[in-house]
């Protein structure tokens, strides 16, 4: 089986973010792009796949600018893709999911491709377009909020769930497909040093951006949520007290009862 | 020009051994601290990662890093657990006499099959009769034949309870003194060697920490390292090897101590606003803030001395000594920081305190550090 796995350099959990000076964009200056959150889950599932369907084949690929996709690229083999393809664009390109679809679906479409996994959506703008516009770019059926994919070799299709408000909706469909993964069943795996520093050597292969449209939408104003007042908070030795004074609070200062 | 930025070779080792720390070791920390549990599941999650048998050649299935990636390691986990830490790296000071003692046969022999899988080996130099003097050590190797009959009592051996291997140091002939000294690899199964129980310590309470008692343990003579009387020799270069890695272990502690003091001291609030608005606690924190900076600078610089083949006595010495002393400073002040808190067991700066302890003793006590740095000093001068 041939799984293409998208991937997008994010900004690790930890940094600190600050508006660009513009204020139309995140200033990219000193932040760590990383492999994360839904990508992660989508690479574990690439991962999981390929364990179990004999003489598969994992390709990451993403898009982005120098250093950071390079990185992100890496990480993914560091933790057991074979390939790894890179389109570059420069940094403070288009915003536009819309057009990072269109950019991966050229480059798509020249690799083999039974399954074209993302994360349900990127862990910084989290759009959730990405995976929906890809299916359509590619012509193939797509499919997002995805649980339990598995391959049914016997049936020669792809089973899964999607995780539906109160329910859960049972699926099969043969490949190509995309899929928008909520998020593995299996807790993502951690890369060991040794495939870390082999990583470092693997072969990156660069592919040119090609199909992107005129771009419509442009990110317009970045805010940060302004600083919430009126939090107190109660100190306390013991959950007794704590409980204690919180009990006066909602029954003398809130009023929530009396 | 000497190079401070990392490449991103080092930053991905670094980066690996930070969320392993953060997410791995950190929260379980207290919990082991407080009932001296010795996580083994976490030291099986560190060797299956690479994180343990760092200095270890890859042909012989460890992560054949350098000084100074071993030290980018060692630094983020002590972050998490330095307790942990001198568990998970206590098997770097154990192996390092077989990588610069052993022959390539015995190499091959000890070392691949004891890294392919999950194991301890522990170093045992200390006796209960002296650390510092090493050179004085009473256990006994009585040739027989064509093996040493062992005979005598290790202390204060990390993960000696928990090993597979030893790494020994024993006397052929007292009288000999330095001279007398040969190191040999014994395995745990050799009959005669009785590991004790778990000592209670004041910090690294995750780790684990006993006594090993040899009682007519035959070890055939190839399992020696180098000659009868190399024991020495190959102790003391270890310890060369190993005693950078501990300054980096003390700036772990350190920032730890720094990060957690400046948060609290901007959340909490006296005489109207953030302590960290008074100058007191500012000057405090710069000045930690120097030391940590300055730790992590020597030890940066004893293990690229190192890595560039340099001896490195003297360098890592002064890492050691100052990281060290650097740590327990840093992690005094953050408990001045936060006041009363600090010295409560719910808060997590009072076991850095107890921590930062150990690296002052360990690995060469502070005053044999000093020691080794005037002799190095002097020596310039004469
Ligand atoms: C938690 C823990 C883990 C350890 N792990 C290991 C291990 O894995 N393997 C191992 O072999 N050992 C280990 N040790 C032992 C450690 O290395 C020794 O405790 C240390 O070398 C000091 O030896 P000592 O305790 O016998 O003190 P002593 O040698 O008795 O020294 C007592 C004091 O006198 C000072 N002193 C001694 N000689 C001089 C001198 N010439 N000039 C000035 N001052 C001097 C010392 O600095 C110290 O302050 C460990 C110790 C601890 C506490």
């Amino acid at each position: 089986m041939e799984i293409v796995v998208c991937v997008k350099p994010v900004p690790e959990a930890e940094t600190r973010l600050r508006v660009a000076a513009d204020g139309a964009r995140l200033d990219a200056e000193g932040v760590k792009f990383v492999l994360a959150g839904y990508d992660e889950s989508a690479v574990e599932q690439a991962l999981l796949l390929k364990e179990a369907v004999a003489g598969s084949t994992v390709h990451a690929i993403a898009l982005g600018p120098a250093p950071r996709t390079e990185e992100v690229l890496r990480a993914a083999v560091a933790l057991g893709c074979d390939k790894a393809s890179w389109i570059e664009v420069p940094s403070g390109g288009s915003d536009d999911p819309l057009d990072a679809a269109r950019i991966l679906a050229a480059a798509i479409r020249g690799l083999p491709h039974d399954l074209v996994l993302c994360g349900k959506q990127a862990g910084d703008d989290e759009s959730g377009l990405v995976a929906g516009a890809l299916a359509e770019a590619l012509g193939v059926p797509g499919f997002g909020y995805v649980v339990d994919l598995r391959w049914d070799a016997a049936r020669s299709r792809f089973t899964f769930h999607r995780a539906v408000e109160s329910g859960q909706e049972s699926w099969e469909c043969p490949g190509p497909i995309v899929i928008g993964l909520q998020q593995a069943w299996n807790d993502p795996r951690t890369a060991k040093l040794p495939a870390i520093l082999k990583s470092r050597k693997a072969t990156i292969t660069k592919i040119a951006a090609s199909g992107a449209a005129a771009s419509v939408a442009t990110p317009e104003k970045f805010e940060l949520p302004a600083p919430r007042t009126g939090a107190k908070m109660i100190e306390y030795r013991t959950p007794q007290e704590a409980a204690e004074k919180l009990v006066r609070i909602l029954r003398e200062d809130a009023k929530v009862f009396p | 020009m000497p190079e401070f930025s990392l490449t991103p070779d080092q930053e991905s080792l670094r980066d690996l051994a930070r969320k392993f720390a953060r997410t791995e070791m950190a929260p379980h920390a207290a919990e082991c601290d407080r009932t001296a549990r010795f996580p083994e599941e976490i030291y099986r999650k560190a060797y299956d990662l690479g994180l343990m048998n760092l200095n270890v050649p890859t042909e012989f299935g460890g992560s054949g890093l350098g000084l100074f990636e071993q030290c980018l390691i060692v630094e983020e986990l002590a972050y998490g657990c330095a307790g942990m830490t001198t568990s998970i790296i206590a098997n770097c000071l154990a192996l390092e006499p077989i990588l610069l003692g052993g022959s390539p046969e015995q190499r091959r022999r000890f070392l691949t099959p004891f890294c392919a899988s999950y194991q301890l080996a522990s170093f045992a130099l200390t006796e209960p009769s002296g650390g510092s003097d090493a050179g004085a050590i009473r256990t006994r190797a009585r040739r027989d034949g064509d093996a040493y009959v062992l005979e005598g009592e290790k202390c204060f051996i990390t993960n000696a309870p928990h090993a597979s291997l030893y790494t020994v140091f024993a006397t052929v002939d007292p009288e000999r003194k330095h001279k007398g000294i040969a190191a040999f690899v014994v395995p745990r199964s050799a009959k005669g060697v009785s590991p004790g129980k778990d000592e209670e310590k004041m910090g690294h309470r995750a780790s684990s920490t006993g006594t090993v008692r040899f009682e007519g343990v035959r070890v055939p003579a190839e399992d020696r390292l180098g000659e009868e009387g190399d024991g020495f020799s190959i102790a003391m270069r270890t310890l060369d090897q190993t005693r950078t890695p501990i300054g980096a272990l003390a700036t772990g502690i350190a920032q730890a101590a720094l990060d957690l003091a400046a948060a609290y001291s901007l959340k909490r609030e006296t005489f109207g606003k953030p302590i960290s608005e008074h100058q007191a606690i500012q000057i405090k924190l710069a000045n930690m803030a120097q030391a940590v900076h300055a730790a992590r600078l020597l030890t940066w610089h004893a293990a690229w001395t190192i890595d560039h083949g340099g001896k490195g006595t003297l360098e890592s010495s002064i890492a050691k000594c100052f990281a060290s002393d650097a740590a327990l400073d840093v992690a005094d002040e953050a408990i001045q920081t936060f006041g009363g808190y600090g010295y409560m067991k719910e808060y997590p700066v009072e076991k850095l305190l107890r921590d930062a302890k150990l690296t002052q003793i360990y690995e060469g006590a502070n005053e044999i550090q000093r020691t080794v740095i005037a002799r190095e000093l002097l020596r310039a001068y004469q």
